[in-house]
């Protein structure tokens, strides 16, 4: 009865207190790429426990290994099968949302490239590049597999110098190459699995926060963080449009905090790195081989 | 995206040239007519321009309707239409289209633009 109940605590760690204190540090902004691992490995890890706590405790309700098979009449039995369905359900209904944001997030970026290509002209910088004659500075990319799109509006175009260019399509490039709409993705889909009132979007502010910062050091180390820096400000330092703009509190810190950083020496932080990817590591380690044990043990003892 | 030989793709971009004369056009136009408008500055195959306007119609761009035996096509929308619809989708980053694409930055407040400013100046100083 043991398992049930530690795998349940760190889910409820894994999903509340861990992601706020992480969310609070500023360590990880130093450190962006083996953030975002931590941050998968936490999100995925907290589903883990979360299932595993629903899987065992099933089992530790039923009875050893060994026992008779399902027994219908016995409540014991019937709480465990209840139990099981409950952790399937929450499985089925993560697959469900990774489905539905996997599906919605294509479809909307096909039509919007659909619309790209017909109303903005192509230009050979490079390659995917379009321009939008339109006076909104705005600087964005389609990612997909093939014939992923860079779209820059004249407006943009206007406030950019060539280099403060080359350092923004820099940036967009290396979220095309890193795909990380699909880091994104994931995060959207296990915020959507959940009801509203029991999810926080820590993890997927902060997926956002951290791939602009991973964006932000690819164009830094081709360009130098000047160009970028300088970008950065004339793009956001614009007048927001008439139409009102939804702009939520989360964005707004992280281009302060995109601009702070390039401002200061290139990160280097190795040890800080390292100590992260291992603490991803144990932390995916841990809910796995809970569960896994008295499996295997069972498995075991079966053989024999 | 830069390991991608088709970018651009030759269609697409015929796309947008043949969507600028239906745009430029008072009625629907058939493929012919299409076809006659673009080759004054292009050598272009007729099958190409139906191939074209075909995609164009799956795409939902483009609306046809039959005129005897041939198919009358014209815009689903007009040009400004869809340049709001476009822009409307790159700037809503509130709502569940954020993930369709990746913008470089946002908007700030006056304050957020002054602290960018002092950073930005400091990286001046420092960098010279």
């Amino acid at each position: 009865m043991i398992t049930p109940i530690l795998l349940a605590a760190l889910a409820l760690v894994l999903t509340g207190p861990a992601p706020a204190l992480l969310a609070r540090s500023s360590w990880p902004y130093r450190i962006p790429r083996a953030a975002v691992a931590l941050w998968q490995a936490l999100s995925l890890a907290a589903v883990l426990a979360a299932l595993g706590a629903g899987i065992s405790l099933s089992y530790s309700t039923a009875g050893e290994p060994g026992e008779p098979r399902f027994d219908p009449s016995s409540p014991r039995d019937l709480a465990a099968a209840a139990v099981l369905a409950l952790t399937a359900l929450v499985a089925i209904r993560l697959a469900y949302a990774a489905g539905r944001v996997a599906v919605g997030t294509r479809a909307r970026r096909k039509r919007h490239r659909d619309l790209v290509d017909v109303l903005a002209t192509p230009d050979g910088l490079i390659p995917g590049l379009r321009v939008l004659a339109e006076e909104t500075p705005l600087a964005y990319c389609l990612p997909a597999l093939r014939g992923a799109r860079v779209v820059v509006s004249v407006g943009a175009l206007d406030r950019l110098d060539d280099s403060e260019l080359r350092a923004v399509l820099a940036h967009e490039q290396a979220h095309l190459r890193a795909r990380h709409d699909l880091v994104l993705e994931a995060f959207t889909a296990l915020h959507m699995a959940f009801p509203r009132w029991v999810r926080s979007d820590v993890a997927l502010e902060q997926a956002r926060t951290l791939v602009e910062l991973l964006a932000d050091d690819d164009a830094r180390r081709r360009n130098g963080p000047l160009p970028l820096a300088r970008a950065l400000v004339a793009l956001a330092g614009s007048p927001a449009p008439a139409a009102g703009m939804a702009i939520t509190s989360t964005a707004k810190s992280a281009t302060v905090l995109r601009v702070q950083r390039l401002a200061d020496p290139e990160p280097r932080f190795p040890l800080l790195s390292a100590a992260t990817y291992a603490t991803a590591v144990a932390l995916l380690v841990l809910p796995t081989v809970t569960v896994a044990a008295p499996v295997l043990k069972a498995l075991a003892e079966a053989v024999h | 995206m830069t390991t991608d030989p088709k970018a651009p793709r030759p269609l697409g971009e015929l796309e947008r040239l043949v969507m600028e004369q239906l745009w430029a056009a008072d009625t629907a136009l058939t493929v012919r007519e299409v076809h006659e408008r673009l080759s004054l500055t292009r050598d272009l195959a007729y099958t190409t321009v139906m191939t074209v306007l075909d995609r164009l119609a799956k795409k939902k761009l483009t609306e046809r309707e039959r005129d005897g035996k041939a198919w009358r096509y014209k815009a689903s929308a007009p040009r400004a239409d869809l340049a709001v619809d476009l822009m409307r989708d790159a700037l809503d980053q509130a709502g569940d289209r954020r993930e369709a694409l990746v913008r470089f930055v946002g908007q700030v407040s006056d304050e957020e633009a002054a602290l960018l400013r002092e950073a930005l100046s400091r990286l001046e100083a420092r960098e010279g």
